[in-house]
């Protein structure tokens, strides 16, 4: 036992690699990819260079909402070295079709070109970008393109923009509603006038912030005129979306538009959004006649490269019985999407694959809007659309407990869906499927001490300028997305299911090459991929050569390829293993056929094939191969025709198209689990938070390498720390970006960041192949968590937590409102028992 | 990355750097560069010529007279001062404070000099060495002049360094017979946006003998907050005296406010690091009651 009562067994300590044949999933074995990072040899986007390249750099509006006017280029063409300057207009002339929308109409309707036309929607939007001979020539160029603005009113809050009298943005839409729609399961009017007490929560708020990746935006686009191909190079990490999006825009053919990318620095979803930038790249390389690279500086980033998704939660109602027991909740949400659809609206459903978050919530009514504002485009972030509503319940939860004098902890416990109800079914028909979320909550408490603070929250007692708070996270990684959910949307849509592809080969002197469908970022898809195909074939992982990154011509993938929304473990390894069982049947009876021998008495071990009980019957896999590649006159002309040694395997999770009326369905496949804990201590008089203790308990199922998963727990922590206490995007009234360099956004660093205790569970996953389930994502559980101990360590008297983002300022405002006798922001409604 | 064309010029003494900085238009010193390249960067300063002073070794020492005055070379670097011996055993605050500027990457090139004639009203040094006493010595062909540094810092960016003139060291008398600094500061994060800073010297025997209190990032420059210090003169040396001492800040403050915190924040916790840092230099003084 450590001091804090955990066993050693609950704590994760990275793995002593054993030299065990099969075994070696499961191993914190060390990364392939570290060698060349650490080097400097990794190949990054900047890093890519090609014969008579331009550089590129965009023209942006300083205004939120205006008219061109006029856009004049000619001092920019004038200046030496400037190759070319493309405009809004142009770009839309050399298009076939706006790009696509996810969207249903009105939102539909929204037409957006590569570059802005005829107006800006945002501080940031792009008018036009400069290609020049040097990075720095094309950036003073793009100061000399004079363009003149006739200012509109703009709107930056997402509820006042639904208003019908809100300056529209696309006109076209006729107002700025993207998406509008309610979700209703079970009877939430029912569980209302039963409840025993009803909460009433008049806002609450999350903000935008994004994970501001150390790499920004990067491509080197080339529209060839030689092969009539457009050839990208880019750290865009859902590539196949991005084609398919700008193909039909640009008028290219899917097998004309080549992505391509290797080392990635960080993407975190944000990534999936630098689409509009390459096709107008691409139009720009046309137009020059020349491959325009781009690197993105942190400031054009930080404007326009897309930011998380900020949710307001008004007039919430939940009911609650004597017990504790939460019936449901009803609530009106509205997200704000920014200026432009990029990915949404499908925020607007990716939420519900946690409706309930951990709870086993039975009634619950969403009225869900989206709009559209003159704000930088929301894209997805590290917990996309889930974090927001699982922070809306982990503080409704908080609420109810303080309001109705329920312990946090207990009343958590008793609402949790417990180890014995999986595969549990939640009201919108997802299925969670595994966990053991109330032990979870003991391992994290206990490594924080939770008792030990308690007691001395308790003697702290009033005076010191101290005060004490404790709090929980309680989230769900949902991963491997059922994409049918976009009916949901839009029932126009012919999206369902998921998949991932792989390719495993035995090459010519018997080396295992494999390539993936995915877009690493750091996430180690060469050593984890390596491992899994070592366990089936029998060798050692360094045996296994990943090629390293994706190239669509290289490559095998499917249209959901890329490497986003937690699921590489079950997708991608799922395909790996696929393809490499694949192999394996091949190889045996390869080996069967030279030794002469049955299939079934083949042992594939330690690089060769040998028949069982009979050692000196072996063959090794350079034997294998040179049969098949280049002695393969001894094979029958059926097994010449058949065997390749060359496996493909498309993994696809079992999905069923979900029910855009009832908008149910299993909209994904795994429920990875994280519980945080943590300690603050606040100051009275300044309001600063200082994190005193800090614990995240895990459970992704079987982990392949358990140093990688608890690597992406940290950054999760760090990032969701960052975005509680200091990371966040606002606008002032007149839609200027508040916090567009790292001067004024202070992302998280190492000084901020707390130790963090880890420990996990390992709860298998009866759906996936290996037993795994998506990471890496995380719930958002610090912003839980810090919000939730800020909770307990105010007064009774003091207002709640309604914020997502807690600056000292905030926080100092909420330890003296009670005294100031501000609103509180909540209410309880008792039912007369005598009813 | 993207600097405008600039000439760049390595002199060999400080009489060298003079002569360029006073016969070139748009000439400027550069010493470690952690703003003057940041504000080239974002063109908000046009500079014909960056005269490198950073390596000049007259400039960089630390030296302390046998009376614990203190000398410190204007390109001495936060690092060099946080880890030098005289500064650590002199004024140790003054230590801690460069010790706590930012991360080491800047500490290890940014200099003492550099973030005074900046002069931006956030930046660690000013206030403290406005609590300390110092005195600012600045060169010119013509010799050196002291100027205080309750009044070397003029207002945003703007210090008492003229045309063709540089500064060359900074002088920080020994704390008094019971003295004892204090610092304290309000920021965003462990290393970002300051929002008030207070740097306080205190001299007391149970009783609060006198007092030096200097708040920054609340006006243009750092200032001595006469009526704080007025407060504390001849109080008692208690939390519960600094305290009250400390509510006379107030509306007599206009600070900024911004993104990061509203003008009301900034003066409400203009009192609290002001109250902080007194309470520190009277600790370190050992001259608290009781």
């Amino acid at each position: 036992m450590t001091p804090n009562g955990v066993t050693a067994e609950t704590v994760t300590r990275p793995a002593e690699p054993t030299e065990e044949v099969g075994q070696w999933a499961g191993q914190s074995v060390p990364r392939v990819e570290d060698r060349r990072l650490v080097q400097g040899q990794g190949e990054f986007t900047d890093d890519v260079w090609m014969h008579r390249q331009g550089y590129a750099h965009f023209v942006r509006s300083p205004l939120a909402h205006a008219k061109i006017t006029s856009l004049d280029v000619s001092r920019a063409l004038a200046l030496d070295g400037v190759f070319t300057v493309l405009t809004g207009e142009e770009a839309r002339e050399m298009c076939s079709l706006p790009f696509f929308q996810i969207a249903p109409e009105p939102a539909g309707k929204i037409e957006e070109w590569p570059l802005a036309v005829d107006k800006v929607r945002y501080h940031g939007d792009a008018v036009a970008v400069v290609l020049a001979e040097t990075r720095e020539i094309a950036r003073d160029a793009a100061g000399l393109v004079e363009v003149d603005y006739e200012p509109l009113p703009a709107i930056v809050d997402t509820v006042r923009s639904a208003d019908p009298d809100a300056p529209v943005l696309h006109e076209q839409v006729g107002s700025n509603v993207a998406w509008k729609g309610t979700y209703d399961w079970g009877d939430i009017d029912w569980a209302l006038q039963n409840a025993d007490n009803v909460v009433k929560i008049d806002r609450l708020h999350f903000h935008r912030f994004s994970s501001t990746p150390l790499e920004c935006n990067a491509a080197v686009v080339h529209w060839d005129p030689g092969t009539d191909t457009v050839n990208v190079r880019s750290n865009n990490q859902m590539p196949m979306f991005a084609s398919m999006v700008i193909g039909p825009t640009l008028g290219v053919a899917s097998n004309r538009l080549i992505f391509a990318s290797q080392d990635i620095g960080g993407a975190f979803g944000v990534k999936i959004g630098s689409y509009p930038q390459i096709a107008a790249l691409a139009l720009l390389s046309r137009k020059a006649g020349r491959p325009a690279k781009w690197t993105e500086y942190r400031t054009d980033h930080m404007l326009s490269a897309g930011q998380g998704n900020e949710r307001v939660f008004l007039d919430t109602e939940v009911a609650v019985l004597k017990d504790g027991s939460i019936l449901g909740f009803k609530t009106r949400a509205f997200d704000d999407a920014g200026a432009y659809l990029h990915y949404e609206p499908l925020g607007a459903v990716i939420w519900s694959q946690v409706c309930c978050g951990c709870y086993k919530l039975k009634h619950i009514r969403v009225d869900y809007t989206e709009t559209l504002t003159n704000k930088c485009p929301t894209i997805p972030n590290r917990g996309y659309s889930r974090l927001q509503h699982l922070w809306f319940l982990e503080r409704m939860i908080d609420i109810v407990a303080r309001e109705l004098g329920f312990d946090p902890v207990e009343l958590r416990k008793r609402n949790y869906v417990q180890p014995g109800d999986y595969p549990y079914e939640t009201p919108n028909g997802c299925v969670y499927d595994s966990g053991d979320l109330p032990r979870s909550l003991d391992m994290a408490l206990d490594l924080i001490g939770a008792e030990r603070w308690r007691e001395r929250q308790r003697a702290l007692g009033t005076g010191s300028g101290k005060r004490i708070g404790i709090g929980i996270g309680s989230t769900l990684d949902s991963g491997t997305n059922n994409f049918g959910q976009a009916r949901i949307i839009n029932p126009q849509l012919p999206f369902s299911g998921n998949g991932e592809a792989a390719y495993v080969k035995l090459d010519l002197y018997g080396e295992i090459n494999v390539n993936l469908g995915t877009t690493p970022q750091g996430q180690s898809h060469e050593t984890t991929a390596a491992q899994v195909v070592a366990d089936v074939l029998g060798v050692k992982p360094r045996d296994v050569h990943v090629t390293a990154g994706f190239n669509q011509q290289q490559n095998t993938y499917v249209a959901f390829s890329g490497t986003y929304a937690s699921q590489f473990a079950v997708t991608g390894l799922g395909a790996v293993k696929g393809a490499a069982e694949r192999l394996r049947e091949e190889i045996i009876e390869l080996g069967a056929y030279a030794l002469e021998a049955q299939p079934e008495e083949i042992e594939l071990r330690d690089g060769a094939c040998t028949v069982r009980d009979d050692p000196e019957r072996m063959i090794p896999l350079i034997g294998i191969a040179n049969i098949v590649y280049s002695n393969n006159a001894v094979l029958t002309p059926e097994m010449r025709d058949r065997l390749s040694l060359n496996a493909r395997y498309v993994y696809t999770p079992p999905f069923h198209v979900p029910d855009p009326e009832a908008k149910t369905g299993n909209l994904t496949l795994t429920y990875a689990s994280q519980i945080h804990a943590c300690v603050v201590e606040l100051d009275e008089e300044s309001g600063e938070v200082e994190i005193l203790d800090y614990a995240a308990v895990d459970d992704c199922g079987t982990r392949i390498h358990p140093q990688i998963v608890e690597g992406q727990v940290h950054g999760a922590t760090a990032l969701g720390i960052g975005a509680a206490l200091y990371e966040a995007f606002e606008y002032d009234e007149q839609g200027q970006l508040q916090q567009a360099s790292f001067y004024d956004y202070h992302a998280i660093t190492s000084l901020d960041a707390p130790d963090i205790k880890v420990a996990d569970i390992e709860s298998p996953s009866p759906f996936t192949l290996n037993g795994a389930k998506g990471m890496g994502e995380g719930g958002g559980a610090p912003l839980h968590a810090i919000c939730s101990a800020i909770q307990d360590a105010l007064g009774p008297d003091d207002a709640v937590v309604s914020e997502s983002h807690n600056t000292s300022e905030r926080v100092w405002r909420l330890v003296h409102s009670g005294e100031r006798g501000d609103p509180r922001g909540v209410t309880v409604s008792t039912r007369d028992s005598s009813e | 990355m993207l600097l405008e064309s600039v000439a760049y010029a390595r002199p060999e003494t400080v009489d060298q750097a003079l002569e360029m900085l006073s016969s070139t238009d748009g000439a400027a010193p550069l010493a470690g560069g952690q703003s003057l390249i940041n504000v080239l960067k974002h063109r908000v300063a046009s500079i014909e010529l960056l005269v490198d002073i950073s390596r000049l070794e007259e400039l960089r020492t630390v030296q302390d007279r046998p009376d614990g005055t203190l000398e410190i070379g204007a390109c001495v670097t936060y690092d060099e001062l946080e880890h030098s011996e005289p500064a650590r055993a002199a004024h140790a605050v003054l230590a801690d404070v460069a010790g706590h500027i930012e991360d080491q990457q800047i500490r290890n090139r940014g200099t003492v000099g550099g973030n005074c004639c900046l002069s931006d009203p956030t930046n660690n040094l000013p206030p403290i060495l406005v609590a300390l006493g110092a005195t600012m010595n600045i060169q010119s062909a013509g010799g050196v002049r002291e100027v205080p540094a309750e009044e070397f810092f003029e207002g945003y960016f703007t210090t008492a360094v003229g045309e063709g003139e540089l500064l060359r060291s900074i002088t920080v008398p020994p704390l008094p017979a019971g003295g004892g600094a204090g610092y304290s500061t309000v920021a965003v994060g462990a290393d970002s946006k300051a929002l008030v800073r207070a740097a306080a010297m205190v001299r007391a025997d149970g009783q609060i003998e006198d007092a030096r209190v200097v708040l920054a990032c609340v006006a243009p420059a750092p200032f001595r907050h006469t009526g704080m210090e007025g407060a504390l003169r001849g109080s008692e040396a208690t939390a519960a005296a600094v305290r009250e001492a400390s509510l006379v800040i107030g509306e007599d403050l206009s600070p900024p406010g911004d993104v990061h915190a509203s003008a009301d924040y900034r003066r409400e916790m203009a009192r609290v690091v002001a109250r902080r840092s007194v309470w520190q230099a009277i600790e370190q003084g050992g001259g608290r009651r009781g």
